[in-house]
């Protein structure tokens, strides 16, 4: 009876707590985003992944002194891996994030300037390889093998607009 | 036959203690290993007499004096001429420039000249889109040949034409060689032999008999890998038909940086490592995924690069074997394998 009486104090104090989240909610909750805020949202993340393409493709010339950019090696982001993040990397001999793998290929392959990890440049980099990789699975530390991204079918992977000469001139669709 | 195996393999453990080593620990547990087929290859019943011949390709050599590019390609071709048996000629499958100038190509055939062996050349989208195949033209001769070869028949094609989406637009040539430098290019579109060369390959093939060994050497593979990358030649479809009449015919080819495997109909298909830099494989399934490398590591520069040879039968049958820079094939690649 003791326990029961118990479980009963427990079951008002977690209603109550209930009620009490629910006043609060009510009270402060404002309104979500309307959509067309959400597309001034997507739409900055499209700029940033915009200007992270540009720098995988060679516009940022402190990061590369023999010609190279990121997208010799990895076109459309492929084998950037991004969503395997933090891990050990041998050339480190420790976990690291990827703007570190980043600028381990600026400094070492590229032969460029290390970008500061912080920087817009650096953040609009990892928006393009994040957004060619949404939806992969997070899988932290593996090394294993090569990931790869969404299949792009055409036009730059993300929503921009199209130059009017080619295969990217086809309505966009995500 | 059993001789070539044997010397292969002697060579192969020569250059990679560590790959052996792997070989080993394979065997040990299981995994089944030596030369394998893929598949039986239908043989032709005119006897070829046997030879091998090696490929290099992809060396995107840049302007810039004694860039890492220019010491991989002179390895590879140090690494061809070191193979024993030598091998009868090199093709090499295109993409000799980054950036299509004029000194780039240059260098190019400057450091293929060392090859102690005659070598054929096939165009890249790097080496063409500056002039429109001028200077290359120059240095190289024609992009769309065949020669006949102790029973075979090589045909070479140009496969990186795209239809003229600069002239409209008003592109400076270098404008649209920066469009064409791109693999993953929003711009061109899909590449092709084009109209002309399929009537050229119809009426060079036309009065061959069907169990003639063909040898078919393009930049692109002639099958729809990942059009986006141009892993494809939009007229391989025409151009496996007008190759259908025959028993069996080998495809070579560059551009995807890569081992690679595939076939379709009478026709197999084998990829070219680079001697630059490798590329990922990507996101769609491979019929034959045993082929693929290992992942290539970052921190080793040459990792994922090398040459490959070919040697062929009397009944026309391939064993090809890639030859790395580095230790990067899997168990199943490292004794190479039958097309």
């Amino acid at each position: 009876m003791i326990a029961a009486s118990k479980k009963t104090r427990q079951l008002v104090s977690i209603m109550a707590a209930g009620s009490a989240v629910a006043v609060a909610s009510a009270a402060l909750a404002r309104a979500p985003f309307t959509e067309q805020e959400l597309e001034q949202q997507m739409d900055s993340l499209y700029a940033a992944a915009q200007q992270g393409y540009d720098i995988w493709h060679g516009s940022l010339p402190s990061t590369t002194t023999n010609g190279l950019a990121c997208a010799n090696c990895h076109p459309d982001t492929a084998a950037s891996n991004p969503q395997t993040f933090p891990k050990y990397m041998t050339m480190y001999g420790k976990v690291v994030p990827w703007q570190e793998m980043v600028n381990w290929c600026i400094e070492n392959p590229q032969l460029g300037t290390r970008l500061d990890p912080n920087s817009d440049e650096m953040t609009a980099m990892k928006a393009y390889a994040m957004y060619l990789h949404r939806g992969k699975p997070i899988e932290p530390g593996l090394a294993s093998r090569q990931t790869t991204p969404v299949v792009v079918e055409f036009g730059t992977g993300f929503k921009r607009e199209p130059t009017g000469l080619g295969v990217d001139t086809r309505e966009y669709q995500p | 036959m059993a001789d070539l195996e044997n010397k292969s393999r002697r060579d192969f453990l020569s250059f990679a203690g560590k790959a052996g080593l792997t070989t080993l620990v394979a065997q040990a547990v299981g995994i089944n290993l030596g030369v394998v087929d893929i598949v039986r290859a239908q043989t032709g019943k005119r006897g070829v007499e046997p030879f091998r011949f090696a490929i290099i390709s992809d060396a995107h050599l840049y302007s810039i004096d004694n860039h890492k590019f220019d010491e991989q390609l002179i390895a590879a071709v140090s690494q061809v001429n070191a193979m024993n048996p030598k091998p009868d000629f090199v093709l090499f499958g295109g993409d000799v420039a980054q950036n299509g100038t004029e000194d780039q190509l240059v260098k190019g055939k400057k450091i293929l000249s060392a090859l102690e062996m005659p070598m054929k050349v096939i165009p890249g989208e790097h080496d063409w889109y500056l002039d429109m195949g001028e200077a290359w033209r120059g240095l190289f001769g024609d992009e769309t040949w065949s020669f006949d070869h102790k029973g075979v028949h090589f045909i070479g094609l140009n496969s990186i034409l795209v239809r003229d989406f600069w002239t409209g637009a008003g592109l400076s040539p270098k404008e649209r060689m920066t469009v064409m430098e791109m693999l993953e290019s929003p711009i061109p579109g899909p590449w092709g032999v084009h109209e002309k060369q399929l009537e050229w390959l119809a009426n060079d093939v036309k009065n061959l008999a069907p169990d003639t060994p063909i040898v078919v050497f393009t930049h692109s593979p002639l099958w729809d890998y990942y059009p986006r990358w141009n892993f494809q030649t939009s007229d391989a479809p025409e151009i496996r038909e007008i190759l259908a009449k025959f028993e069996n015919v080998m495809s070579y080819h560059g551009h995807v940086h890569q081992t690679l495997y595939n076939r379709i109909g009478n026709m197999s298909s084998v990829a070219a490592m680079s001697t630059s830099w490798p590329w990922p494989y990507p996101p769609v399934a491979l019929a034959y995924p045993e082929t693929q490398m290992n992942r290539a590591d970052p921190s080793i520069a040459t990792d994922g690069q090398g040459t490959q040879v070919i040697d062929l039968s009397g009944d026309f049958e391939g064993l090809v074997q890639y030859k790395p820079f580095e230790d990067s094939l899997t168990p199943f690649m490292q004794d190479g394998f039958k097309v």
